[in-house]
């Protein structure tokens, strides 16, 4: 089975934006094609018009010499293009087994037939009777993918399926991606990760503000080279910190910090010990799940703690909230920038405003100084480049890596002394990832502190001066980073000791 | 009063009747919350059904038409809610109340000419068997036609959402519009079609109260039932035979609390009116307690405005 799928001049204007500008690809049946760019670059669009769920400007699709037409999915099902998207198109209260049911014309006997052969071919492991809700994210694309297999597909356009597997599952995808791809089926893997697109992909077209920059063979790039593509300068590393804090002050002093819960999904916290200096970066690393969120809860002061003891500015602060301590100038960066840091529904300035309610004339006698507020919101949007300088803007409109930066914004704009952030920069593509670096560097040279928790080890690497690993609620010992390997850190992660 | 077992049985009977309207408005809006939307105006659908079912009877003089009259007239005056929220991207909520409203206002002034007259006896099925089995005979005969539909539409309703094609498609919209607009089904014309579905049986469920139930035209004759029928919806977790249950338990203590009532207890005739509503939520809420089993059952999308994107 040979198949060709050739895009042609495909064009899709918003108001305000061009997501596509004359985009024009060949793809050919056993290869594997990358989509690569930023959040942003048009990569979703396009795939959106392959598989009919928008229609473009102009522009033209042919499948195989053949001119098609594609203007609604089912148009892209009849052509056989399948589709597999990054927010699942899953009915979560139907069992897996309605939802392949739901649009094929095939007899439900003849069905099952059909799907128990594709799970037994590719060693999937689903029960088709459980409703979706009750599967993991990397059953659920499974799920996906049969359902496209059903209709024995010419094409299968992933897009960002990696974005919520684990390690695991993804290498699992992988093999199954190859399987399919020696079968014939032609596959197009959008993605904004570097390494997939080398470990996976044989060609790689890049993305860049809605144009295509760059098409060429995998084997002809490597890492930088891509990402110099992707976000179209030269990248170069970023800035190594200078040091200055070794006979600074003591800021942060945690002593006995203990954090039992009654909720099975909670870690339990047992005797934390730390001090951070004045400039000085601590970062602690830990796969997600180990106490990460309760420590930074409690740092934050939205879980107070008995006995817990923290000295901040030699003030006791274990007992405020966590207004209390922003006005002892800490400040937060929560890990979900949706439902924790900022509220989508609201505007910027809306947002901006929330976390400020005493250090500034915001709010005069229980009414919003709505012009203070703006005016300081475009101080924010402006000093930490977010790609807008509309404040009126709905929150939920920004881009992860802008919103990353206005958070951020926020919360280093009142010049706090700790600034703790957890996976700050999760989810981003390179360009915003080092904008936040930077951006975290910079106070650490400016003398103020901050706390890292991530679960990028290159993140921790980056930034910090000194790394712990947090394993079950425990610390690890406290370690100079010059002397951390990512080896190392991986032991300590998995709950193995060094020495 | 002698408890004799023919009475129980014309008990019984009584009860199974007046929770008909409670079972057609149920099932009918169950169809078109599966699909997402949530339609209030179930009260006003029914009232119009019950004036225009009237209106019909008397002036047609034949109760099939006036029958199938009610059931167009709720349709239609649906077909205003699907319009303002589906096509013009409504707030359901605020959209439904309205339509009540509009509902009980137009029954009025439509039935302004109707009051007092007296209806016409509604043809009712295997009468002479009703004396002639002792306690089962008042209970399954003598009853009409649309009583024995409306105790069949539950499991109807249950079958046609577990093991057809469209009622899955129909659960598929109400789980996630656009998912399903992204595989190809048309969620408007899901949506429409429920919504006037729901609409015409909310029609019927006045009729039964107007041609049947209490054969004359009284302003404001539904007296709160299509509130009732949306509660029981929700308290029977999205479940057909659960609104069987709840609607006939309600239909129950309604009936006995008015015998208890006349026997002259001494409670409070007001806690005694309140009971129906108390004890049907009650057992609903007990009964559907397997939060499993509510995730599982409610449209997720209940209530959401959906538009395609372009």
């Amino acid at each position: 089975m040979n198949t060709k799928l050739v895009i042609s001049k495909i064009s899709k204007i918003y108001p305000g934006c061009i997501a596509n500008d004359k985009v024009s690809l060949e793809f050919g049946s056993g290869k594997i094609y990358a989509l690569l760019g930023e959040n942003g670059a048009g990569k979703s669009t396009l795939v959106k018009i392959l598989s009919g769920v928008v229609k473009p400007d102009e522009g033209e699709v042919f499948l195989n010499n053949e001119n098609i037409k594609l203007n609604s999915p089912l148009d892209a099902k009849k052509n056989n293009i399948g589709m597999v998207f990054q927010h699942f198109n899953l009915f979560e209260t139907l069992s897996v087994f309605e939802n392949l049911s739901i649009d094929s014309s095939k007899k439900n006997e003849e069905l099952r037939l059909l799907v128990n052969d594709i799970l037994k071919k590719y060693n999937f492991k689903i029960d088709l009777d459980i409703p979706v809700l009750n599967l993991s994210a990397g059953q659920k694309q499974k799920v996906e993918i049969i359902r496209c297999l059903i209709r024995n597909p010419k094409v299968l356009i992933m897009d960002e399926p990696t974005s919520v597997l684990t390690e695991q599952e993804t290498e699992d995808l992988f093999v199954s991606l190859k399987k399919f791809s020696k079968e014939g089926i032609l596959i197009i893997y959008i993605t904004h990760k570097l390494k997939e697109v080398l470990s996976l992909c044989d060609e790689v077209a890049v993305m860049r503000k809605g144009k295509v920059v760059s098409v060429s063979n995998t084997k002809e790039e490597k890492i930088e080279s891509l990402a110099n593509k992707m976000v179209g300068e030269n990248l170069g590393t970023i800035k190594k910190k200078i040091n200055n804090f070794k006979n600074s002050v003591e800021i942060l002093k945690i002593s006995n910090l203990n954090f039992r819960s009654d909720d099975p999904y909670e870690t339990n916290l047992i005797n934390l010990n730390f001090s951070l200096k004045k400039g000085e970066c601590l970062g602690i690393a830990g796969i997600s799940g180990n106490g990460q969120s309760e420590l930074f809860q409690i740092l934050s002061g939205e879980i107070i703690t008995e006995n817990t003891s923290i000295m901040f500015r030699q003030k006791e602060i274990s007992k405020l909230n966590p207004r209390e301590r922003r006005e002892y100038l800490m400040a937060f960066s929560p890990e979900d920038r949706i439902s924790q840091a900022a509220v989508p529904e609201l505007k910027i300035y809306e947002n901006v405003a929330l976390n400020n309610f005493k250090s500034s004339n915001f709010f005069e006698k229980g009414l919003v100084n709505e012009k203070k507020i703006k005016e300081h919101s475009k101080k924010i949007l402006s000093n930490f480049s977010v790609n807008t300088d509309n404040v009126e803007l709905k929150s939920q409109f920004l881009s992860g890596g802008n919103l990353q930066k206005l958070i951020i914004g926020r919360e280093l704009i009142t010049s706090p002394e700790l600034l703790v952030c957890f996976n700050p920069t999760w989810g981003l593509d390179v360009g915003a990832i080092n904008y936040i670096h930077e951006t975290l560097i910079n106070i650490n040279e400016q003398g103020k502190s901050s706390i890292v928790i991530s679960t990028d080890n290159d993140e921790l690497l980056r930034l910090s001066d000194r790394i712990c690993v947090i394993y079950k609620g425990k610390l690890s010992k406290i370690m100079d980073a010059s002397t951390v390997t990512p080896e190392k850190l991986g032991v300590l992660m998995g709950g193995g000791s060094i020495d | 009063m002698s408890f004799d077992i023919n009475f129980i049985g014309i008990l019984i009977g009584a009860i199974m009747a007046s929770s008909v309207p409670l079972i057609l408005a149920a099932c009918g809006e169950l169809i078109t919350e599966r699909s997402g939307v949530l339609n209030l105006g179930v009260e006003g659908m029914m009232i119009i059904g019950a004036i225009s079912g009237f209106a019909l009877m008397v002036v047609t003089d034949n109760l099939f038409l006036a029958v199938m009259g009610s059931m167009l007239s709720g349709l239609i005056i649906s077909i205003i809610f699907a319009l303002l929220t589906q096509s013009l991207l409504t707030n359901h909520v605020a959209t439904g109340l309205a339509l009540t409203i509009f509902g009980i206002g137009m029954s009025a002034m439509i039935g302004k000419n109707f009051v007092g007259i007296p209806g016409k006896e509604f043809p009712l099925l295997f009468v002479n068997l009703k004396e002639s089995v002792p306690f089962f005979g008042p209970i399954i005969f003598g009853h009409s036609i649309i009583l024995y539909f409306a105790f069949l539409l539950p499991f109807l309703t249950n079958y046609f959402l577990k093991n057809t094609k469209v009622g899955l498609i129909v659960r598929a919209v109400g789980d996630s519009p656009t998912s399903a607009s992204n595989q190809g089904i048309n969620v408007l014309l899901v949506r429409y079609s429920c919504i006037l579905y729901g609409g015409a049986m909310c029609g019927l469920a006045g009729a039964y109260l107007s041609l049947i139930y209490t054969p004359q035209w009284i302003e404001n004759m539904t007296g709160g039932r299509g509130w009732i029928a949306l509660a029981l919806v929700v308290f029977a977790t999205w479940s057909p035979i659960k609104v069987l249950i709840g609607a006939l338990i309600f239909g129950g203590i309604t009936i006995l609390q008015l015998h208890m009532q006349a026997i002259g207890l001494r409670i409070p005739v007001q806690l005694l009116s309140a009971l129906p509503y108390i004890m049907t939520i009650i057992v609903l809420v007990v009964i559907s307690r397997d939060s499993r089993k509510i995730k599982l059952n409610t449209p997720t999308s209940l209530g959401q405005i959906f538009y395609k994107e372009k």
